[in-house]
């Protein structure tokens, strides 16, 4: 490795500064720059994320084209899943962005009382892990659910059953709207006042302006949210296995989760990574859709003046009443249910102080397999916050604060599985354990983890990176750092909270993860979330309520912690 | 007639600070008026309780003869029929050129044919003709100005308002458009409030000048008033860097207190009255004579076309100075005469508010 940027004569404002690795005797900058320190990093970010991403990607492609098994997917268990899960994902999303764009509206450009209390408890289901949620849900409306049970005794047939496609584009919804809230609400905030105040001026009310100014700004971001959402929703394997087969709502996770589980078709991995291309071409084409258009997305000058809030005037009463209640509805009727199912020794029992027993939270919290669920989550996550921490520290920097034309593709690569479905990634990794030594371990999974969430940390470090101007590197340089050592002292140093919240955030997305590891199964090697799961299939509801009611206040302090630590 | 009339305004913010104090301000029909002060001073937030922004609390606000805020009225910004101009221009950048000047017809229901009548005619004035269809983000900063410029005037509206419009463009093209928004207000004989922390700028524009400080207005004329006549040390201070002196004055002419300057009796303009006081000594009214052991050491001196931009050191005080001819050098020693000087005695103001013509 040597320097071709190394200066000689340092200034006495480099004094008392360490040596600046590599040759002292560089030639002059006249020649084309030599490979320095940061094309070795560039070169070994490059191998590893080919190793981590491209790999596995490119086994399914392999093995899918290894066969022709396009009629089977066009054949109806495949057919009927994968019309199921575009139906249940987009639905969802749709329904998530409308709910997601008008809270954002209501609660940032709004005086409706208590905004600030209520976006707090509009992000909670964010928090909370979907299977999680489901099973929650199942304690609300699912058919021996107070309100059904009562609905039944007056009526003679429940109000509502969870079971079944429509609980499981609900909860898709319930789980997916604040991702929107948050997205739509950056791009709200990124909206300078000036423009809805200049329609004001120029004659438009409140309303009208926003109608007509600030809604179409918002649709850019209205769109991404909706494509992020649905991609992910594509592929949830929580909610619909819970929800959705008690009614035989088969979706393409609960599918494949069957075919692996149960040799039902033959050669069922050429079948699974078949549905995997398919679904890597739907992600593609929404992540082309999304860049199309963010293409055409306006460059908006910093607001000048503070956003405008507007009076709801008469409509505020009925507004805050509708908000309000429907927030409080899908946040805190849920942990409701999971603290009465949790409390309760099984479905049914009537809730009544002297029914109210500990047993279940005890029982659950000491099981052998809960035990080792939980350890091997918090190792598998704190691990795969760790590699991902340091890996997407690297990858953002370089790719924000150097200039190379492969640049755009190292981060595309290393962005890319955001858009996979989780479900995908699992299979890739299992398409390719025999080969690389890991089948049937738990390393498996941290692979997947390590690609999966990667995205996360390279996100939050680039977006502050983005925002300081070259010339924080260019000083350094100038004081006598060679590229790398600049680099590193200067850009990494800047980005490492980033990179730590971002790595929180991965280890408390990992640690409640279901849909990879459950497909990752390996004997000893179950998470926390399969834990619960496996409860939840046995039958053990009131166990699997007191795991998920811990899971859930765990993650909500944790994200709270990492909330103020961020700040 | 009157186009706005501001009567003993006043605004406080919900935290407690204080906006706006005691505003009294009319502004004729045509007339084009300049607000100046340091940052914070209130300048933008007056602006604002024009278009409908911020809601005064104490006060009125006339927009010709309608009551538009005060006595429990409030006026909503649309329905006050302003135009403004935004220091970062606001052009919606959803729309081509041609639709974002032609909101405000179209939000009046003005009908078509006229409506793309009048847009033709305000892009011919502002210079924008044969861009109707452009997309506003590939407009040049000066180019999209204009935008918002024709957007706001193709309503015809009572008052123009401007916050800072100028202010976010390079030095030539600020210069440009400046000469450009004279001619065109004048043309068409607009009432144009304009805010501005460029005091050449307000001073080369203005009709009238409203100097504002602390959300109360400073002192009210015409440029070469505001210039030539400051009513207070702070006023001349602010707008034409005036050094400032406390002192004693009496038959035999000022004496600062503590400083070796003194000021000869028909130098200082006290009007009449003696005793402890301020003097506010403008750039222009200092001599320098180069000198082996003068008074005074040049810190600064900086080139400029109406004169060299020098500061003295003199005796602990920075001495701020505008001198033709030869540029003294930096470090040189010089003696100082200080050739006229404004008096404003320590217990009453001098100069009494200057009346507003209206």
């Amino acid at each position: 490795m040597s320097s071709s940027s190394n200066q000689h004569g340092r200034g006495p404002a480099v004094i008392g500064r360490a040596p600046v690795p590599g040759s002292p005797f560089s030639p002059p900058r006249r020649q084309r720059p030599r490979a320095d320190g940061i094309d070795a990093l560039r070169i070994a970010l490059w191998a590893v994320c080919a190793a981590v991403v491209l790999l596995p990607l490119g086994a399914i492609v392999a093995l899918a084209s290894s066969g022709n098994h396009l009629p089977l997917l066009l054949s109806g268990d495949i057919a009927e899943a994968g019309l199921n899960s575009l139906v249940s994902a987009s639905v969802s999303a749709l329904g998530a962005v409308v709910v997601g764009t008008v809270l954002a509206l209501l609660l940032d450009r709004t005086d409706l009382p208590g905004r600030r209390v209520l976006r707090l408890f509009a992000l909670t289901p964010l928090l909370v892990p979907p299977f999680v949620g489901a099973i929650s849900w199942i304690g609300i409306a699912g058919p021996t659910g107070p309100l059904n049970v009562a609905w039944t005794q007056w009526f003679g047939a429940p109000l509502w059953n969870i079971y079944g496609g429509d609980g499981v584009i609900f909860l898709l919804t319930v789980h997916s709207y604040p991702v929107v809230y948050i997205i739509v609400s950056a791009a709200l905030r990124r909206i300078p006042s000036d423009l809805e105040q200049a329609a004001r001026i120029s004659g438009a009310s409140a309303v009208r302006a926003v109608v007509s100014v600030t809604v179409p700004l918002l649709r850019p971001a209205m769109l991404s949210a909706f494509t992020l959402v649905a991609v992910g929703n594509l592929a949830d394997f929580g909610i619909p296995s819970i929800i959705g087969l008690p009614e035989r709502y088969v979706t393409l996770s609960t599918l494949i989760y069957r075919y692996i589980q149960s040799g039902t078709v033959e050669s069922p991995l050429e079948v699974i990574s078949t549905i995997g291309v398919v679904l890597l071409i739907v992600a593609a084409a929404a992540m082309v859709v999304d860049m199309l258009v963010s293409k055409s997305r306006w460059e908006l000058d910093a607001s000048a003046s503070a956003a405008q809030v507007l009076p709801l005037g008469v409509a505020r009463i009925p507004l805050t009443l509708l908000a309000w209640g429907g927030v409080l509805a899908v946040t805190l009727l849920p942990v409701t249910a999971l603290l009465t199912q949790a409390l309760l020794p099984a479905p049914g029992v009537p809730l009544a102080w002297e029914n109210l027993t500990l047993d279940n939270i005890v029982r659950a919290t000491t099981m052998p397999a809960t035990l080792t669920g939980a350890i091997n989550s918090v190792v598998l996550s704190v691990l795969a916050g760790l590699i991902c921490g340091v890996l997407g520290l690297a990858i953002g920097t370089v790719v924000t604060r150097t200039s190379a034309r492969s640049n755009t593709a190292l981060k595309t690569v290393a962005m890319l599985p955001q858009a996979i479905p989780g479900l995908v990634i699992a299979v890739g990794w299992l398409i390719i354990a025999p080969r690389i030594g890991l089948f049937n371990t738990p390393w498996l999974i941290l692979c997947a983890y390590v690609m999966a969430f990667v995205a996360i940390v390279v996100q939050a470090v680039s977006a502050p990176l983005r925002s300081t101007p070259m010339t924080a590197e260019e000083a350094a340089r100038v004081s006598g750092a060679s590229r790398l050592r600049a680099l590193f002292d200067i850009s990494w140093r800047m980005a490492v909270p980033a990179a730590i919240s971002g790595a929180t955030l991965v280890v408390l997305t990992a640690v409640r993860e279901l849909t990879i590891s459950v497909l990752l199964l390996a004997p000893g090697g179950q998470t926390l979330g399969v834990s619960i799961f496996s409860l939840q299939q046995a039958g053990a509801y009131n166990a699997a309520s007191a795991l998920s009611l811990i899971i859930t206040l765990v993650g909500l302090a944790g994200l709270g912690l990492a909330a103020r630590r961020a700040r | 007639m009157s186009s706005v009339t501001l009567s003993s305004l006043g605004l406080v913010f919900p935290d407690g600070t204080v906006g706006l104090e005691n505003i009294d301000l009319t502004i004729t029909d045509g007339e084009f008026i300049a607000l100046v002060g340091p940052s914070g001073s209130g300048k933008t937030t007056l602006l604002r309780s024009i278009a409908g922004f911020l809601s005064p609390t104490t006060g009125t606000i006339h927009l010709g003869d309608t009551l538009v805020a005060g006595d429990g009225t409030l006026v909503a910004p649309e329905k006050r029929g302003l135009g403004m101009v935004f220091q970062q221009h606001a052009v919606w950048p959803h729309w081509n050129v041609a639709r974002n000047i032609a909101y405000p017809l179209r939000l009046a229901g003005v009908a078509k044919a006229e409506r793309e009548e009048r847009v033709a005619e305000v892009m011919r004035l502002v210079g924008l003709t044969g861009f109707e269809k452009r997309n506003p983000t590939t407009l040049s900063g000066g180019q999209r100005q204009r935008v918002a410029l024709a957007r706001a005037i193709v309503g015809r509206p009572r008052v123009l308002l401007l916050d800072e419009a100028l202010s976010a463009l390079d030095e030539p093209l600020r210069d440009a458009l400046r000469l450009e928004l004279q001619t065109l207000t004048r043309s068409i004989g607009l009432t144009v409030v304009h805010v501005t922390h460029d005091r050449d700028e307000a001073l080369a524009l203005a009709d009238r000048v409203v100097v504002l400080d602390g959300g109360r207005i400073q002192q009210i004329g015409t440029p070469p008033e505001l210039v030539s006549s400051p009513v207070s040390p702070a006023v001349a201070r602010f707008l034409s860097d005036a050094t400032v002196f406390d002192g004693v004055h009496s038959a035999t002419g000022f004496a600062a207190i503590g400083h070796p300057c003194t000021v000869a009796p028909d130098a200082v303009e006290s009007g009449g009255t003696t005793g402890h006081g301020t003097i506010a000594v403008l750039p222009e009214d200092v001599t320098l004579r180069p000198a082996q052991h003068g008074a005074g050491t040049v810190t600064s001196s900086l080139y400029g076309r109406a004169g060299n931009d020098v500061i003295v050191d003199w005796a602990g005080v920075a001495l701020r100075c505008r001198v033709a001819g030869r540029r003294p050098l930096v470090g040189e020693r010089v003696d100082v005469e200080v050739t006229r000087a404004m008096f404003y005695s320590a217990t009453g103001v001098v100069a009494s508010m200057p009346s507003m013509y209206s």
